[in-house]
C-alpha cells in the first residue's frame, strides 16, 4: 500500500461498527445501520414547546448575539434563502459567506433546514471539515463564539439576555429561572428543531416518473448512495471528490485571513502556505484527508444553491455533470470517484430525483423585530444582579 | 514621532541615576499617626528620568515607529473597526474624554480610559493594576470583550496579510512572518516614547525656580504639606502605585443606562467574583478582582498626576469632571461607597483621608500646581495604516498548482515508497 491510498478510515469504522453490533446483539441498532443506511423519510421527532421555539426565534434574529452587534444567525442562514447563503449587493447568492465583520469566511454556509436530524447521521464533527462539535447545541456554541463567525463572549451573551425584559420573561416561562447563555442555546436548538422539510415528494411517495427513474440511478448505476445514504442523504463521513478550489479564498485578503486563522487555531502545519482548502485534514492531520469534506445532506438542495463546501457549482445540473465526469482531479490524492456512464436524459432524471427531496416551498420563519437599546433595570440598587 | 536624541543611548544608566537622586532627597516630615497607617517612606517629587525599558525589549527608533503604526491600526481588534488610538486618542489627552470609556462596538467600557503619556514609568497598569508591564497591558486591552474583542489567531493573520508588517517585523524582529507577541513589544516601545521629562515641574525640581508660578509653588507646598497629596502621589511619576479605597461614589451610569449595566455585570462575571458578591455588589470592587479578598474591595491603584490637565474627567469611572471637584472631594476627607459604609459589612476606606480645611485660595493654588506641571500637550499626526496585500504566489495560480501547494513534502515522501 502506498501512502496515497486511503482505505483505513472506512474499514476501521466498519469493523468497529460490526464489533459494536455483535456486542449489543441488537439487530437494527444504530451501529449496524451506519454501514449503509437505506434512504427514506426522516423520523418524526417530538416537537419542542412553542414557547421555547419563540425564544429561540427571537435569538435567531437578534444581532446582539454577535460580539459587535453587527450580525445575527439569520445573516448567513437567511430564512428567505432556505436558511443558507447571503445575497451580494446585486442580489445574487454568494458562494462564500461573509460572516463576521473584519474578516470574510471561506466556506459556503450550509442550510439549517433538517439540521435537527443531523446528529443522528453524523459520524465525525460538524462543519464542512468536521472541526465543530457533534451535536446541535455544541455547534450553536461554536458558531456564536468563533472569531470569524459571531465572535461573542458567552458571558456577555448571558448578561445581554439578562438586561432584556423580553428574554427575562421568556427564561422565566421556559426554565423557571434567570437567563443564561446555556438557556439561550437550548432555545436556539428548539427553534432549529422546527426547521424541517414539509410535503417533500420523495417522503410522500409522489415521485414523478422521471424522478423515480432518477431514484433508481441514484441507488444504482450512479452510485450516489455510496455517500448520500440514509434518511438524511449523508453518510456523515469525509470524502474527497476533487471539487475545484475557490481561489477567491486566497485572492481576497479578508478571506485568506479567516482561513489561515482557522488553520493556525487548529494546529495545521504550514498555515501560511496552503493555497487549497485542506478540509478534514484540519481535524485528522492525516495527509490522505487533504481535500476531504463531510458529505452534505441532499434535502432542500432545490433552495440552497450554490453547492459544495466552497459554492463552486451554481446548479444541480452542474453538480451531476461533475460527478458524471468522475469528479475533479486531485492527483495523486485519491478521489474515490469513477466516471459515470449516464446520458443526458439520465442526468436529468437524477436532477429530478434530487429536486424531489426538497419542500415545494422552502421553509422560512417570520423575522422578529428587536429594539437594540438596553433599558435600565427598575430599582437596580435594590434587586439582586 | 522622532525620539529625542538622548533617549537612545544609556537609558538604563540615566534611570538609575535618577533613582539615586530621588532617594538622596530627604522626605518631608510626616504626621506620626500617618506613619502608623503607612510605615513606608514616601519618596519625594523628583524629575522624570528617561523612560526605562525591560532588558528584553530595548527602545529603538524602528521599533517605536512600528509600534506607532500598530497603535493606530484597527487590525488588532475583533472586527477591525477600532485601534488602541480610539480609546487612547491623542486629541483627548491620549485617553478618552467621556467619564466611562467607549467600548467595542455594541458595548461600553466600565472604567475611565487613562492617558498613555508617561505610562513608561508604571509597573502596574489599569486601575486595577492587573498588568505589570506595557507589554502585558496591550493584549489584555485588545482582547477583552468590551475593549478590543480581538482573538490571537485572527489578529496575527491580519498582520501576516499586510506586506508592510511582513517587511518591518522581519527587519526588527528577524522573523519570516509577523508574530503577535512582537506586536505588543512594538506597541509598548512606542508608548514608552510618549513621556515628558521637560515639564515645568521637572525644570523646577532641577533648580529653575522660575519654572512654576508663585501660585503653583504655593500649591506644591500644600501638595507636600497640609493637603498631604504626596502621601500617595509621590516619586517622579506622582504615584506610589498602591491601592486605596477613597470612598469615590458609584458612577450613575450602571444604574441608569442599560448598556452600562450589562458591562458592569459582565465584568464581575468574567473576573470570577464569588456568586454572592456578583449578586449583591453594585460597585467596582477594584483590587478585589485580583486578590478575591473582600478587604480589597473598592481599592484602585493611585493614579499618576502628570499630564493631568489634558485627561479629564478624573477617577476610575470619571466621577469628577474638574480638578476643582477632585480637590473638594479630598478637602472633605473623601467620600463613601458601598465598600466603605458598612452596607456589605466592609469599611475599606483608607484612614489616610481626613478633612483638610483648605481655604479657597489654597484650593486654587493646588489646582494651579496640577495644571502647570502638565507640560505641553503631545500633538500627533495620525499615520495612514498599511493596507492588506494578496499573497504574491496567488496571481495566475492554476487549479493544479493550488491543489499541490502544501503537499510537497508529503508527496516527496510518498514517491520514495
Amino acid at each position: 500500500m502506498t501512502l496515497l491510498e486511503k482505505p483505513a478510515l472506512h474499514s476501521c469504522r466498519t469493523v468497529a461498527a460490526v464489533l459494536l453490533t455483535l456486542a449489543l446483539s441488537a439487530p437494527g441498532s444504530i451501529a449496524q445501520a451506519r454501514d449503509r443506511q437505506e434512504i427514506g423519510p426522516l423520523p418524526e421527532k417530538a416537537p419542542p414547546s412553542a414557547a421555547l421555539v419563540e425564544m429561540g426565534r427571537r435569538l435567531f434574529f437578534d444581532v446582539r448575539v454577535s460580539g459587535d452587534g453587527a450580525i445575527s444567525c439569520a445573516t448567513c442562514h437567511d430564512p428567505g434563502q432556505g436558511f443558507t447563503r447571503q445575497l451580494d449587493k446585486e442580489g445574487q447568492p454568494m458562494a462564500l459567506s461573509d460572516a463576521y465583520p473584519g474578516t470574510r469566511h471561506f466556506r459556503n454556509a450550509p442550510t439549517l433546514i433538517n439540521v435537527a436530524h443531523k446528529a443522528d447521521f453524523a459520524n465525525v464533527g460538524w462543519g464542512w471539515d468536521g472541526h465543530m462539535g457533534a451535536n446541535l447545541n455544541d455547534v450553536i456554541r461554536d458558531q456564536i463564539t468563533e472569531t470569524m463567525m459571531m465572535n461573542m463572549d458567552m458571558r456577555l451573551m448571558h448578561e445581554r439576555m439578562k438586561q432584556d425584559p423580553v428574554y427575562v420573561q421568556m427564561c422565566r416561562e421556559n426554565f423557571n429561572g434567570e437567563c443564561s447563555s446555556g438557556k439561550g442555546r437550548k432555545a436556539l436548538d428548539a427553534f432549529m428543531q422546527t426547521l424541517v422539510s414539509k410535503d417533500v415528494p420523495f417522503d410522500q411517495g409522489t415521485l414523478s416518473g422521471e424522478a423515480e427513474l432518477g431514484r433508481i440511478l441514484f441507488e444504482g448505476k450512479a452510485g450516489c448512495i455510496g455517500c448520500h445514504s440514509g434518511p438524511y442523504f449523508s453518510d456523515g463521513e469525509p470524502h474527497n471528490t476533487g471539487v475545484p478550489e475557490n481561489l477567491d479564498v486566497f485572492q481576497d485578503p479578508l478571506r485568506h485571513i479567516a482561513y489561515r486563522a482557522v488553520l493556525t487555531n487548529h494546529g495545521v502545519p504550514k498555515a501560511d502556505i496552503w493555497r487549497r482548502d485542506v478540509g478534514y485534514f484540519l481535524v485528522s492531520k492525516d495527509y490522505r484527508d487533504v481535500g476531504s469534506f463531510i458529505t452534505p445532506t441532499l434535502r432542500e438542495t432545490a433552495h440552497t444553491a450554490p453547492y459544495m463546501h466552497n459554492g463552486m457549482f451554481q446548479t444541480l445540473e452542474e453538480v451531476v455533470a461533475f460527478y458524471v465526469a468522475g469528479g475533479g482531479h486531485d492527483d495523486p490524492l485519491a478521489t474515490e470517484l469513477q466516471p459515470l456512464d449516464l446520458d443526458r436524459s439520465e442526468q436529468a432524471q437524477l436532477v429530478a430525483f434530487v429536486r424531489a427531496l426538497s419542500s415545494p416551498e422552502a421553509p422560512t420563519a417570520e423575522k422578529v423585530e428587536i429594539p437594540l437599546e438596553y433599558e435600565p433595570i427598575d430599582n437596580w440598587l435594590e434587586v439582586r444582579n | 514621532m522622532k525620539l529625542p536624541k538622548q533617549i537612545l543611548p544609556s537609558l538604563a544608566l540615566s534611570f538609575a541615576a535618577a533613582l539615586l537622586l530621588a532617594s538622596a532627597n530627604v522626605a518631608a516630615e510626616r504626621d506620626p499617626a500617618l506613619s502608623k497607617i503607612d510605615p513606608d517612606v514616601d519618596p519625594p517629587l523628583a524629575p522624570l528620568p528617561l523612560p526605562p525599558a525591560p532588558p528584553d525589549n530595548p527602545i529603538t527608533q524602528a521599533k517605536a515607529d512600528l509600534g506607532m503604526m500598530l497603535f493606530f491600526d484597527p487590525k488588532l481588534t475583533g472586527d477591525a473597526s477600532l485601534s488602541c488610538g480610539d480609546c487612547h486618542d491623542p486629541k483627548q489627552g491620549w485617553g478618552f474624554n467621556d467619564p466611562i470609556s467607549r467600548g467595542y462596538p455594541g458595548t461600553v467600557h466600565w472604567r475611565n480610559s487613562q492617558t498613555v503619556v508617561n505610562t513608561a514609568y508604571l509597573s502596574k497598569l489599569f486601575w486595577q493594576g492587573n498588568a505589570k508591564s506595557l507589554e502585558a497591558q496591550a493584549p489584555i486591552a485588545n482582547k477583552g470583550a468590551v475593549a478590543g474583542n480581538g482573538e490571537n489567531d485572527v489578529m496575527e493573520a491580519r498582520l501576516r496579510q499586510t506586506p508592510y508588517y511582513i517587511e518591518k517585523f522581519g527587519e526588527i524582529f528577524g522573523t519570516m512572518q509577523p508574530n503577535l507577541g512582537d506586536a505588543w513589544m512594538a506597541i509598548a516601545t512606542f508608548e514608552r516614547t510618549l513621556s515628558q521629562q521637560d515639564t515645568p515641574l521637572d525644570r523646577y525640581l532641577a533648580g529653575d525656580t522660575e519654572a512654576l508660578s508663585a501660585q503653583a509653588v504655593m500649591g506644591k507646598q500644600l501638595f507636600e504639606g497640609k493637603a498631604n497629596c504626596i502621601e500617595c502621589h509621590n516619586g517622579p511619576a506622582l504615584t506610589d502605585e498602591k491601592y486605596y479605597n477613597l470612598g469615590v461614589p458609584r458612577p450613575f451610569e450602571w444604574e441608569e443606562m442599560g448598556l452600562n449595566t450589562v458591562t458592569f455585570r459582565w465584568e464581575a462575571y468574567a473576573k470570577g467574583v464569588h456568586e454572592k458578591y456578583y449578586r449583591e455588589w453594585k460597585d467596582d470592587a477594584g483590587l478585589y478582582y485580583s486578590t478575591k479578598r473582600s478587604v480589597d474591595a473598592g481599592k484602585h491603584r493611585t493614579a499618576p498626576l502628570r499630564y493631568l490637565a489634558y485627561t479629564a474627567p478624573y477617577m476610575h469611572a470619571g466621577q469628577f469632571y474638574t480638578l476643582e471637584e477632585v480637590i473638594d472631594f479630598y478637602n472633605e476627607g473623601g467620600g463613601e461607597n458601598e465598600f466603605t459604609d458598612g452596607s456589605h459589612g466592609l469599611e475599606n476606606k483608607t484612614p489616610i483621608l481626613k478633612p483638610l480645611n483648605l481655604t479657597d485660595e489654597e484650593k486654587e493654588a493646588l489646582v494651579a500646581f496640577l495644571e502647570e506641571i502638565s507640560g505641553e500637550e503631545i500633538r500627533f499626526k495620525l499615520p495612514e495604516v498599511p493596507p492588506y496585500g494578496v499573497a504574491p504566489d496567488v496571481s495566475g495560480l492554476t487549479q493544479a498548482q493550488a491543489k499541490r501547494i502544501g503537499l510537497e513534502t508529503y508527496l516527496a515522501a510518498a514517491g520514495q515508497q
